[in-house]
């Protein structure tokens, strides 16, 4: 933070506010926890295959044993709420500037000008980081409590008549914001690093 | 101020950062041993959530044509232990004021009720299940509880060991079940008698259930599973 004051020599980096800094950091803390946890009960028994299933490699889980990934992921599942809640708090007050508007689809389609074009981007990759956290929240909420919340279990019904149980669907579509949150993931480092490279990645670390 | 040293520093943490994210990443086996911290720091606020939750309340049945035999794994810690029916005997103890040893007519005597649920194991798979017997709280009552018992413990045949808090276990759809899904309960499912809860996650429902302790607090042990760090509360 004091980095910005007074004349900072060419390649100084400017911090963003330190509570940024920590919030996004956490934010990264909390995802990796949640999503490692949960790997870690995806093992008990596969989503793909059940008992005979293949299981995810043991260095991307966190717990050791099913009981332990549930410790993680039941104990940071509240942190992962208030965070997101914030997050949404957030961007509704700013909503103008960063959340994405039907304009940034247009934007992406008709404009040649790379900037706008990759603010654009950025800003649709945001709003969809939120809604496929809002979802992973969702479905998790509907398998942590399905006797309490069986009309949220009862929305992912839909496919019955294909013969796929309203269970298994949203045991896949729990198990699927985390590809899906990986590959924004990716998306919002790659356009970040478009925009600012190192410098901006250090301005918003250390 | 940004001096030479600050900039040092602030590299150093960079990779400090990206060392300590891959890590966990890479490498969640060192943090595999603050599981049992992480889940005693959050369980309690988590189990007041829960009891929060946790109606009183009946929660929605499925049709009887919804169920999925195929889908109900089996689970055993400790064997399969057959049970002659003309030998088994219920027993009821504890802050009762009269101990019962119930035989299956007994069981069958009372009113019978079906409750068709999701059967939901903590390893994530669940399979939708018809179970029928007596209601858990019309088998307490006939031993006439005393009001200072607040849980209950359930030994089975096999040495399976649970405990309750006995509003979970006086809901109207916990059940001792003696069927599955219209016909007499499989021994691999806990015949001659099982609980069964729409409300509690598999690892609660014993199976070969053999005696029911009312009490007024825990003891030194909660549960098979739950000794071994498996959540006390497991409510759905």
């Amino acid at each position: 933070m004091f980095t910005t004051s007074a004349a900072p020599p060419t390649g100084a980096v400017r911090h963003g506010p330190l509570w940024t800094r920590a919030f996004h950091a956490f934010n990264l803390v909390v995802l990796v926890v949640m999503g490692a946890s949960g790997l870690q009960i995806y093992n008990a028994n596969p989503v793909f295959g059940g008992r005979g299933g293949i299981t995810v490699p043991e260095l991307f889980t966190l717990g050791g044993w099913l009981a332990g990934g549930r410790d993680w992921h039941f104990g940071f599942m509240g942190l992962y709420a208030a965070n997101l809640g914030l997050w949404i708090g957030l961007l509704l007050r700013r909503r103008h500037r960063r959340l994405a508007a039907v304009g940034d689809v247009g934007t992406l389609r008709a404009s040649g000008n790379p900037p706008k074009r990759r603010l654009a981007a950025h800003r649709i990759t945001y709003t969809l980081m939120l809604i496929v956290l809002a979802f992973s929240l969702i479905t998790g909420l509907a398998m942590y409590k399905p006797a309490q919340f069986w009309w949220l279990v009862a929305l992912f019904s839909f496919a019955e008549g294909a013969g796929h149980d309203s269970w298994q669907v949203l045991r896949i579509s729990h198990l699927a914001t985390i590809p899906a949150i990986a590959l924004l993931l990716g998306a919002h480092v790659a356009l970040s690093w478009r925009v600012g490279g190192l410098r901006l990645l250090r301005s918003m670390f250390v | 101020m940004s001096s030479p040293a600050d900039g040092l520093g602030r590299r150093q943490a960079l990779g400090l950062l990206m060392g300590g994210g891959s890590s966990l990443l890479l490498g969640g086996c060192a943090l595999n041993g603050l599981s049992e911290a992480v889940g005693e720091a959050t369980q309690p606020l988590n189990e007041r959530i829960e009891a929060l939750l946790q109606g009183r309340g009946a929660v929605p049945e499925f049709d009887r044509r919804q169920v999925q035999p195929e889908a109900l794994l089996v689970n055993s810690f400790n064997g399969t232990p057959r049970i002659a029916p003309d030998a088994y005997r219920l027993a009821v103890r504890g802050l009762v004021r009269r101990p019962l040893n119930l035989d299956l007519a007994a069981l069958a005597a009372l009113p019978q009720r079906e409750c068709v649920m999701r059967h939901v194991c903590v390893e994530g798979w669940a399979a939708i299940v018809a179970w029928s017997g007596p209601r858990l709280a019309d088998v307490l009552a006939l031993a006439d509880p005393s009001p200072l018992g607040a849980y209950l413990a359930i030994r089975s045949a096999d040495q399976y060991f649970e405990t309750w808090d006995l509003v979970s276990a006086l809901h109207p759809q916990t059940l001792l079940a003696t069927h599955m899904n219209g016909a007499p309960l499989p021994v691999a499912n806990g015949a001659p008698v099982r609980l069964a809860s729409p409300i509690k996650l598999g690892y609660k429902l014993s199976k070969w259930v053999t005696g029911l302790e009312l009490t007024a607090r825990l003891g030194d042990r909660l549960g098979t599973w739950e000794d071994r760090g498996y959540e006390w509360f497991a409510g759905l």
